[in-house]
């Protein structure tokens, strides 16, 4: 049996997508269990943080998801680690500062619009940790996005957040029941608190994930940002 | 100055284009644009990935940059994108958005290019000597880059002495004396001395004491930059005429001795100067008027190029040529595509491209990118290298004098577009006057 420390669970259309941690001799590896038939789970009753026991077989997996492994039994909750030890094992895992070393490769802009991508043939892996000097949230015509900076000074815009707990966060705080005014109170607070509680705490980090190809590339997402939101931030706007 | 309160029939029109524009761009050419009411989401046509792409498209191509937030409990309609348009312009200064309350308010003073000059270091250097003198295998520079010769200044030569020569030659032909000038605006990547060039040029070229003297930065964006200064200027009511100069001698600072490598081979030494007035009057054969300019930094690709001092006097220099140049055609190719949409004036109808040239071999492909003509780049990299800030003042002279050349009711417009380290960005348009 496999231990493993649930790092990311991002939301993909209707399904989750989950990344752990594995220790294997002295490295932390990132590993994405995957059900037999799917890359995706579309029950995850699961927490990041938490220490999931479950047998994994290696995958005939294609370059650059190379993390995936077919999960044959499991899986069993064995313990807990805190946030703050989370974020301290992901920047023992794949870490880069620069944008080429994120993926090993060379990141491309999209030439109509927005958004970063990689080609699948070039990418060696599809999940890095990074630091960032800054990092901005935005709701942009319903749609959460980041912007941020590495530590080499360049910039990764409009990353597309598929962070389960910061999507459920935005989800909670435009929800109906929050009164007039919730995505510019959302806004406000993105633009305000929201930097100070991020850009502060101690375990601040983020890991970017790739998409499976889609015509023929591989967008860049946003799938952690640590700290993660809690509920009673809701009450402050 | 009257402000515009409302939209007029002509800038709706202008939404609609620059909607249809960015979708286009989005889903294909062919793709049937769809009904104005349908989510786009919901409905398939786009993904969010496309959706949010989409919207930034359209912030860039109107310059309005805060739309998508605006957008947020709307549905991801094109009816929804118009409402937001519209709402958006309907501020005096279209408040949030810096750029596009500039643009609006100079949209009312046109401004003219009066006169233009372009001088080039007086030392025609072959490029395979530059090869040896940077340690490069000998026909690096041809075979690859596609440089022939170097334009370098002689040793009387500097960034004053070409920046006068190019401002005198200015002046001269919009027959305008010094003493006209309200500002000098110097732009320059290689001069770091004191007094800097501006205050320099304003002594040698006698200039009234009360003319002010500015410079400006960007690298080889600097042109741009100086004259959406000079513009805003004039429209302000705070000058009537302004000169923009810039000049720049890289054969001093990209020494062999200070680096090492194809990349300081690739820089020559000239200079540009251009005429900005308010009306259009003393134009010399020719005044073509300023449009809008939209400007943006991709720091993505900040880490292509960087140059810094190091003790001692040597550079340090980080150049990833590659991955420079393929940023460099997609971020151009980007800004013509904004320039484009925002103008209302197609690619294909444009008389001349005055962009940055990073190399021949470069332009070649930017063209072939952007579906135009070679020829409608005036080729200036090939015999002088790449000037720096002065490279795009090389050939937008270039393009304006062949402009000249023809017919006045058959001039057609000019796009300028240029990068920076950084990487900046920017692009307007030019009509003939």
């Amino acid at each position: 049996m496999t231990k493993l420390l649930i790092t990311e669970i991002t939301r993909m259309g209707p399904a989750f997508c989950v990344i752990g941690l594995q220790r294997e001799n002295q490295k932390m590896q990132s590993v994405r269990p995957i059900p037999c038939s799917a890359h995706s789970w579309t029950y995850f009753p699961h927490r990041r943080g938490d220490i999931l026991e479950c047998a994994l077989t290696p995958f005939p997996g294609t370059f650059p998801h190379v993390e995936d492994r077919v999960v044959t039994k499991g899986f069993r909750k064995c313990a807990v680690v805190r946030e703050a030890e989370v974020a301290r094992y992901l920047r023992k895992a794949e870490c880069s500062e620069s944008l080429r070393g994120l993926f090993e490769c060379s990141i491309c802009e999209n030439k109509q619009g927005s958004g970063a991508y990689a080609l699948p043939a070039e990418a060696r892996r599809s999940i890095s940790g990074c630091q960032t000097q800054n990092l901005r949230l935005e709701l942009c015509g319903n749609e959460l996005r980041a912007t941020l900076v590495l530590s080499s000074g360049e910039v990764l815009r409009d990353l597309p957040v598929v962070d389960r707990d910061w999507l459920d966060f935005v989800d909670a705080a435009l929800a109906a029941n929050r009164g007039a005014n919730r995505a510019a109170r959302l806004a406000r607070f993105l633009n305000s608190q929201f930097h100070c509680k991020i850009m502060s705490c101690a375990h601040h980090f983020v890991r970017i994930g790739l998409t499976r190809p889609y015509r023929e590339v591989c967008w860049l997402m946003l799938d952690t940002l640590f700290p993660l939101p809690k509920a009673d931030w809701l009450e402050e706007f | 100055m009257a402000l515009r309160q409302t939209f007029s029939a002509k800038e709706k029109d202008s939404f609609r284009r620059i909607i249809e524009t960015c979708f286009r761009q989005e889903v294909g050419l062919s793709a049937p644009l769809p009904d104005e009411m349908a989510d786009l989401i919901q409905m398939g046509i786009l993904d969010s990935m496309a959706w949010v792409s989409f919207l930034r498209a359209v912030e860039t191509a109107s310059g309005i940059s805060d739309l998508a937030s605006g957008l947020n409990e709307r549905p991801a309609s094109l009816a929804s994108v118009l409402a937001a348009l519209r709402e958006s312009s309907k501020g005096p200064l279209a408040a949030n958005d810096p750029q596009k309350g500039l643009n609006k308010y100079l949209g009312t003073v046109p401004v003219f290019l009066a006169a233009s000059s372009s001088a080039r270091g007086s030392r025609v250097v072959p490029s395979e000597e530059v090869d040896r003198a940077f340690g490069m295998p000998v026909g690096k520079l041809r075979k690859r880059a596609g440089i022939e010769s170097l334009a370098y200044a002689s040793e009387e030569e500097n960034e004053l002495t070409l920046g006068t020569k190019a401002a005198d030659d200015a002046l001269r032909t919009a027959v305008c004396g010094p003493q006209e000038l309200d500002w000098v605006i110097a732009t320059s990547e290689t001069h770091h001395d004191y007094p800097a060039l501006a205050a320099q040029l304003h002594s040698r070229l006698l200039a009234r004491e009360n003319c002010g003297a500015l410079d400006v930065g960007g690298g080889c964006l600097g042109l741009l930059n100086a004259l959406a200064v000079a513009q805003s200027l004039i429209a302000s009511g705070g000058a009537r005429t302004v000169a923009v100069v810039t000049a720049d001698v890289h054969s001093r600072t990209l020494t062999p001795e200070r680096v090492a490598g194809e990349f300081g081979g690739l820089f020559g030494d000239g200079a540009s100067a251009f005429l900005l007035r308010r009306e259009e009057n003393a134009l010399g054969g020719f005044g073509y008027q300023l449009g809008e300019f939209l400007f943006g930094c991709a720091g993505q690709y900040a880490a292509a190029i960087r140059v810094a001092g190091k003790k001692g006097g040597g550079l340090e220099v980080q150049f990833e040529g590659e991955a420079l140049s393929r940023a460099a055609i997609t971020r151009m190719e980007k800004v013509i595509a904004a320039v484009e949409a925002r103008s209302g004036i197609a690619r294909q109808a444009v008389g001349g491209f005055a962009t940055h040239q990073p190399n021949p071999r470069l332009l070649t492909l930017l063209a072939k990118q952007c579906g135009v003509s070679p020829e409608t780049f005036p080729p200036i990299c090939s015999t002088a290298g790449n000037l720096g800030s002065s490279m795009c003042g090389a050939a937008l002279h270039a393009a304006l004098q062949n402009a000249a050349n023809v017919e006045a009711r058959q001039r057609k417009p000019i796009f300028l577009v240029s990068l920076g380290p950084g990487l900046l960005f920017g692009g307007t348009w030019l009509t003939p006057g």
